[in-house]
């Protein structure tokens, strides 16, 4: 269970493509795309398009300003942005109808693999912008008693990330499947109805408490 | 009871435990959060986020109730 799917091109047997890894270069491509074309002429009154862009970067960074702070959020949304649009891109691919059901296309955060691939960039970046931010202080942070727990803490906490997007998509793609097999027009259609929220929600709830652990290691 | 039951039984009491208590759970922090919405309006924004932040972290144990539950099912032949 939440292993990638059966291989589809084998590399080796360590590059294998799965179907996991098309859909993500597909999100890649659009999201490159998307952002190629609003980018490539930029004008001071937004047309229909650039403003549509424009309000979901103003969201995302008063999303980050409420966690971090006006001036923290400007430095670190490069990441936390990209990392909130993969996440949403990747949980609604799931459906679009066809997805995990033809052969080449799967929901990638559907898959262990991708999620724990994600939770060890999160990782790192939060480590690694925390010593950043300050030695002095990310030293200071774990000189307690307690260090053990601390430490065991910051390996759990990405983690239970990972495991948590993970099981909510499976979750759905596992009861989508399951209801399809009981009626295939229109009982996924509930289920589906429902995951526009809870998609939305996993990819704001993992960047958020991404924020939110970096937060803690930055205050002062 | 065969091997399948148990496995079965096992499944089932997984998913209802752990969906049962971090219900319980998200039950009190949904109140509590309305009651201080209706107090103080202003602050719903903030009490918004942090609502949302804790029903994540409460769904987590849920999430993982049923995984343990899949994991089980998968074992029945």
């Amino acid at each position: 269970m939440g292993e990638a799917s059966e291989p589809l091109v084998k590399i080796f047997g360590v590059l294998d493509i799965s179907a996991e890894v098309v859909t993500m270069f597909a999100i890649l491509v659009i999201v490159a795309a998307i952002s190629l074309v609003v980018t490539r002429n930029l004008k001071e009154r937004p047309g229909r398009f650039q403003n549509l862009i424009e309000w979901g970067v103003e969201y995302l960074d008063g999303f980050f300003s409420d966690i971090l702070g006006k001036e923290r959020a400007r430095k670190y949304i490069p990441f936390l942005g990209s990392l909130f649009i993969f996440i949403l891109f990747a949980n609604y691919s799931g459906l679009i109808p066809g997805v995990g059901i033809f052969k080449y296309l799967k929901a990638p955060t559907s898959s262990l693999s991708v999620t724990l691939g994600l939770s060890l960039c999160a990782f790192l970046f939060i480590q690694i912008s925390a010593v950043r931010a300050g030695a002095k202080h990310y030293i200071k942070h774990f000189l307690t008693p307690i260090v053990p727990l601390l430490l065991l803490d910051e390996l759990i906490k990405p983690a239970s990330l990972a495991l948590r997007l993970f099981g909510n998509i499976f979750g759905e793609e596992t009861v989508m499947e399951n209801l399809y097999h009981i009626l295939p027009i229109g009982a996924p259609m509930i289920m589906m109805a429902l995951s526009i929220i809870f998609c939305a929600i996993q990819a704001m709830v993992y960047t958020m408490l991404t924020a939110s652990y970096l937060q803690e290691f930055i205050e002062d | 009871m065969t091997q399948s039951a148990i496995y079965a039984l096992a499944a089932a009491l997984a998913i209802a435990l752990s969906t049962m208590f971090p219900a319980l759970g998200q039950g009190k922090a949904a109140k509590a959060a309305l009651e201080s919405i209706a107090r103080q309006p202003s602050a719903a924004k903030d009490i918004r986020s942090t609502l949302l932040l804790s029903l994540a972290l409460m769904e987590a144990l849920t999430i993982y109730g049923l995984l343990i539950a899949f994991m089980l099912m998968g074992k029945i032949d």
